[in-house]
């Protein structure tokens, strides 16, 4: 009855009602998308951040073998005297030949000839307790090269086959054959992580030395590479050795790290924008509550002074509002997943393989949103009744 | 629940305030329980005189205290607590909602709480000679018809005081005495007061006192 009477001639807030869908929205969307691209790639990351990889600047001098692009000890010995250095090792190399194939029913035979690396494991930064081998264990963990899964994915795509995210492609058993020509060994292999810095598979230390000394063919490999571990806030000085010297770091990461802002940048302006049309959008319905209060003044006015509580009345307002912004809300939430989906897809048929988990954060937000509405909503209620209570 | 005016003078009425009135300026008690008629010609400040009762207003000097209590001390809540069910009011402008019926006024006011039954509200509206209208949006019903049903309204809850404010402006005599019928019944009822404001004086009306603003 008392909606009946508060309500009956209230024209709908349309264009609010739009604006705080279309701002909830697009906020949901920014803040679940910043908060992911943010986090693409921390988790599966296997180098520490103040860790890259150096190698000789290959020429045509080098290409005629004019030049070395391998490094030696006193190359080593003059990296670890520049203060900018934390840490010299080099990447070990295998020196036999090396295979690797799916082993797994649900996916067809996919066999390639690899190249492993591996490095000292102060230098990783490994989350999973599989990342350990001993002589005598038939499974061995590996990181496996970014590159490469999007290589697989493409012959997936050809074979008619699913591609696999990273998340699946962890749970595949492959199996790795190393041979010399004269013996050869399997052994059951499965992901743990992934690398953007490396071009090979990275294997425990443990497992390298001891098959390049079973089944090496050569008495030393060659280095060709160095993890380098740089000391914060000094990698100018490191810089400044490596031009002067011929020494280049990959250049994948810096290039991913400047997508990654600019892509943030732009998120970050959408969510300003998605911002100022909510907060815009809810001044509208805040004015439309004021309209509401106004065109209701005599009907108030006589139920506050027939003895109906200020509470009720205020209770009645709130109510009507939180529930149209709770619909909004959820209007907006079912949006941001349709929206997100599609983005996922695009990203997913592209080879970005972000997080596609909802993320509770946007959820976060949501409630904060109609928190703050409800109580812009109850103190303007509580403000316009309490006027009319003394008028 | 005792009402007590004391020295009181609304700040309107300043300039035109009765010497002789026995609630302006002056020391008042009205005793729970018991019934007043006061009579005013216009302009003395009857309408005032309810609206500082029901808490509309404060522009005035002295001490208004209900049930022992400074009225301008009270919060919002001690009002609402005030209006409903402890005291009732008939308003000289009625205060009705023209836009709803007659059933929905009624429904409205009995949805506050009471011990008044929709048949029995039913029963005085008939009594008073508007139960056809029961249906009838308020707005359109005559201004006689709109005060009883402003007076049943008033009778609903179980209050402790009635204040009526010229309830009887727009009524013939006959509907006059059934409706001061119904007032007296329902107050004995609730083993209340009320407080009657009046233009001309009505001595053919029982009350306890008479008393001239």
């Amino acid at each position: 009855m008392l909606k009946k009477l508060l309500f009956q001639t209230s024209k709908t807030p349309w264009i609010a009602y739009f604006g705080t869908w279309v701002g909830l929205s697009f906020l949901f969307l920014a803040v679940h998308f910043l908060l992911r691209l943010n986090s693409y790639g921390n988790d599966s990351e296997t180098l520490k951040s103040n860790v890259m990889i150096l190698q000789k600047k290959v020429g045509s001098s080098a290409t005629l073998q004019i030049a070395k692009t391998d490094f030696d000890e006193t190359d080593l010995e003059l990296l670890r005297e520049i203060s900018a250095v934390e840490a010299v090792e080099p990447v070990i190399n295998n020196n036999f030949r090396v295979w690797l194939e799916t082993n797994d029913r649900m996916l067809p035979v996919f066999k390639t000839d690899v190249f492993l690396q591996a490095v000292p494991s102060n230098f990783l930064d490994i989350q999973s307790p599989d990342w350990q081998w001993k002589i005598g264990d038939k499974k061995v963990p590996i990181i496996m090269p970014r590159d490469f899964l999007v290589m697989m994915n493409t012959f997936l795509s050809s074979s008619g086959m699913p591609q696999i995210s990273d998340e699946l492609a962890m749970q595949v058993n492959f199996k790795i054959r190393v041979s010399n020509g004269n013996q050869q060994t399997w052994y059951d292999a499965k992901i743990v992580g992934f690398t953007n810095e490396l071009a090979a598979l990275l294997v425990p230390k443990t497992f390298m030395d001891a098959t390049n000394e079973q089944y090496g063919q050569v008495q030393k490999t060659k280095i060709t590479q160095l993890m380098v571990a740089s000391k914060k806030g000094k990698f100018g000085e490191l810089e400044k050795y490596m031009n002067e010297n011929g020494l280049e770091a990959k250049k994948a990461q810096v290039l991913i790290g400047r997508l990654k802002s600019i892509v943030s940048t732009l998120l970050l302006l959408i969510f300003a924008i998605s911002l100022i049309a909510l907060v815009n959008a809810i001044f509208v319905m805040v004015q439309y509550l004021q309209l509401l209060l106004s065109r209701n003044a005599y009907n108030l006015k006589v139920l506050l002074r027939t003895g109906h509580p200020h509470t009720t009345l205020i209770r009645i307002f709130v109510t009507h509002l939180f529930v149209q912004f709770s619909i909004l809300s959820l209007l907006a939430l079912f949006t941001y997943f349709g929206i997100k989906i599609l983005i996922d897809t695009i990203f997913h048929q592209g080879g970005i393989y972000i997080n596609t988990d909802l993320s509770w954060e946007t959820f976060v937000v949501a409630f904060v949103i109609l928190a703050f509405f409800t109580l812009a909503v109850f103190l303007t209620a509580r403000k316009g009744i309490r006027q009319l209570f003394h008028s | 629940m005792n009402i007590f005016f004391k020295q009181i003078i609304p700040h309107p009425l300043k300039e035109t305030i009765n010497p002789k009135s026995d609630i302006w300026n002056t020391n008042c008690e009205f005793n729970f329980g018991k019934s007043y008629i006061i009579n005013a010609t216009s302009g003395k400040g009857k309408t005032t005189f309810t609206h500082l009762l029901c808490g509309f207003r404060n522009d005035f000097s002295g001490t208004l205290e209900i049930n022992g209590k400074d009225a301008k001390s009270f919060t919002f809540q001690d009002w609402s607590d005030w209006r409903f069910p402890k005291a009732s009011f008939v308003f000289q402008d009625l205060q009705l909602f023209p836009q709803l019926s007659v059933e929905e006024n009624i429904k409205l006011h009995l949805k506050l709480g009471t011990n008044v039954s929709l048949e029995k509200a039913k029963s005085w509206l008939a009594f008073l000679g508007i139960g056809e209208k029961w249906q009838q949006k308020c707005g359109t019903l005559s201004m006689g018809q709109q005060q009883r049903l402003a007076i049943v309204r008033a009778l609903l809850p179980s209050y402790k005081w009635l204040i009526l404010d010229e309830p009887f402006s727009h009524l013939d005599k006959e509907n006059t005495l059934k409706a001061m019928q119904l007032i007296q019944e329902r107050t004995e009822e609730n083993k209340a007061g009320f407080i009657l404001l009046a233009l001309d004086p009505q001595p053919e009306f029982q009350a306890n006192f008479h008393l001239q603003l």
